[in-house]
């Protein structure tokens, strides 16, 4: 044997790649992680609920919708409101939501898990509902017909003009599913992670509730759209504005 | 011949930590009860691959062949799994073996895995008892507290949980599963809660417990069925209450 062993280096000081050991004491991604966790739920989640119950009031009819619009664009600040409790946490979300969906490398066909699939899906359904809700805001909020400052009576008849196609109503059963689902399983994401439903058990009946969720918000937006499609013409009336 | 079925491995090898990955095939005689690292040792005893073409043995790590030094684990059939106790028996043929692709390769199936040895030191994953003169027993701890730090304490380092989280990578840093429930068992136990805040403030830094996403590929891949995600979640909650007062209280 001529050659020495030394030749063969196994220390693992010199290996240098590989993912970095965890940097105790450093960085903000812990307070922004957790900001971003926190928006989901409130404002953002809580608003998602109080639209859904809000615009729900269309099964009831056109009087009964404009009403609510009347009641919710007449809220002292509405665009104080309107900015800090919605548009400004979900673009933080949204856009940190991307950051976070970069980062991490999604491995369901190694792994292919339900909780690995729910894992995936969040991210599905957090970028469907993005786009659907930009495409929903700007339609409905500043685009056409303005609803603020007195401008109500158009409400109803703003949304069931744009319901006249059937590719907008396939669109928003699209986003109310996916925005649901990703705010159900969001809160059950939370409840995991701030160490609420701490055991198994825990977690699997929190499990059932979230699905409960899920299911409720899709029902009560599907039952919102058919508010509008069973309104006939007739019914909708068509308020000059300039 | 009374048994002539055999068994093809494709192993993935590389000869140095920086030189290209190639493949290899094998072909073996089958053997009752024989495992993924015993076939490992026959290539080795034989080192000539299917085509008939002498090469070199396939190095790979592995020790206590029982599972439970932790040092086999790699991808069989493309997930992290512990070679000793891989059943031939049990895996879909032809059988993949590849190096962890999540950390440094050292050669062949052979990784370094030192990554997990930094984090617990990060965290302080030890009871602290150093000092100048004999501390004496510590306090006793009630059948419940046992029962529920055992699980914790079967961890064998394998990393298995850190290869399979989609959250565990270059870009996040991740500290991962294993460490968290070293914390929790060591935060749990009655003088290893002295340095309880100290874990804490760790596991709030970049690449700490903040970077799951709760995927539970964890939980599903320990070969040691460690209960990680209630971990996850149960130092999830203790990180948070540590950093409320951190907020409200300094
Ligand atoms: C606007 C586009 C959105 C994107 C890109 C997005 C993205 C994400 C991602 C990637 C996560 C997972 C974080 C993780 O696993 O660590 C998440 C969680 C969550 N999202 Fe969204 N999301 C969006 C919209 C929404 C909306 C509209 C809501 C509320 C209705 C919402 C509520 C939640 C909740 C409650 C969580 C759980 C928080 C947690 O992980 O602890 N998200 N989102
Ligand atoms: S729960 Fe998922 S993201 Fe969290 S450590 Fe386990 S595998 Fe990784
Ligand atoms: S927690 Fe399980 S998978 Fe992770 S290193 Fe320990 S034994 Fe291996
Ligand atoms: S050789 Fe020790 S765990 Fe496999």
């Amino acid at each position: 044997m001529a050659s020495s062993a030394s030749s063969i280096d196994t220390s693992s000081a010199r290996i240098k790649k590989g993912v970095a050991p965890l940097r105790a004491g450093q960085g903000y991604s812990f307070v922004l992680r957790r900001l971003h966790s926190l928006s989901g739920i409130v404002p953002i989640g809580a608003f998602l609920i109080e639209h859904f119950i809000s615009n729900s009031e269309a099964s009831k009819g056109v009087q009964a919708y404009n009403d609510q619009v009347k009641f919710l664009t007449s809220l002292p600040f509405v665009h104080v409101l309107e900015w800090v409790f919605i548009f400004l946490p979900l673009l933080y979300h949204g856009i940190y939501g991307l950051y976070i969906w970069y980062k991490g490398d999604s491995n369901v066909g190694e792994y292919p898990w339900s909780g690995n699939w729910l894992y995936t899906s969040q991210r599905w359904t957090g970028i469907i509902a993005f786009i659907y809700i930009a495409y929903h805001v700007i339609d409905l909020r500043f685009l056409g017909v303005h609803l603020m400052g007195g401008g109500y009576q158009n409400a109803f008849s703003k949304v069931w003009f744009d319901f006249q196609s059937p590719w907008t109503i396939a669109f928003y059963v699209i986003g109310i599913v996916a925005a649901s689902w990703h705010f159900a399983y969001g809160v059950w994401l939370f409840a995991a992670k701030w160490g609420l439903t701490t055991g198994d058990n825990a977690r699997r009946k929190f499990g059932y509730v979230c699905t409960a969720l899920a299911l409720v918000l899709i029902g009560i937006g599907l039952w919102t759209i058919t508010g509008f499609v069973r309104t006939p013409a007739a019914q909708v009336p068509w308020v000059e504005h300039d | 011949m009374a048994n002539s079925k055999t068994v093809i491995f494709k192993i993935k090898r590389q000869q140095t930590p920086e030189s290209k990955p190639y493949w290899e095939e094998f072909e073996l005689q089958y053997r009752p009860g024989m495992n993924v690292t015993s076939a490992l040792m026959d290539i080795a005893a034989n080192p000539v691959t299917r085509q008939g073409k002498p090469t070199t043995p396939v190095t790979y790590d592995s020790n206590c062949l029982e599972e439970i030094c932790g040092s086999c684990a790699m991808l069989i059939n493309g997930q992290a799994k512990m070679a000793c106790s891989a059943l031939v028996a049990n895996l879909k043929q032809p059988i993949t073996l590849e190096p962890f692709s999540k950390f440094p390769i050292v050669r062949d199936l052979a990784v370094d895995r030192s990554v997990l040895f930094e984090n617990l030191k990060g965290v302080k994953a030890w009871v602290p008892v150093d000092g100048t003169y004999d501390l004496g027993t510590g306090p006793r701890q009630s059948s419940e507290m046992q029962e529920e730090a055992y699980p914790l304490s079967n961890c064998i380092s394998c990393c298995c949980c850190m290869e399979a989280c989609p959250q565990f990578n270059d870009k996040t840093g991740f500290v991962g599963a294993a460490t968290i429930a070293q914390v929790r068992l060591f935060n749990s136990h009655p003088t290893g809660k002295a340095l309880k805040t100290e874990r804490l403030k760790a596991l709030m830094g970049d690449g700490g417990i903040q970077e799951c996403g709760y995927a539970q590929n964890c939980v599903e891949i320990c070969p040691k069925e460690l209960p990680l995600t209630k971990s996850i979640a149960d130092v999830g909650g203790q990180v948070m209450w540590q950093a409320v007062k951190d907020f409200f209280r300094t």
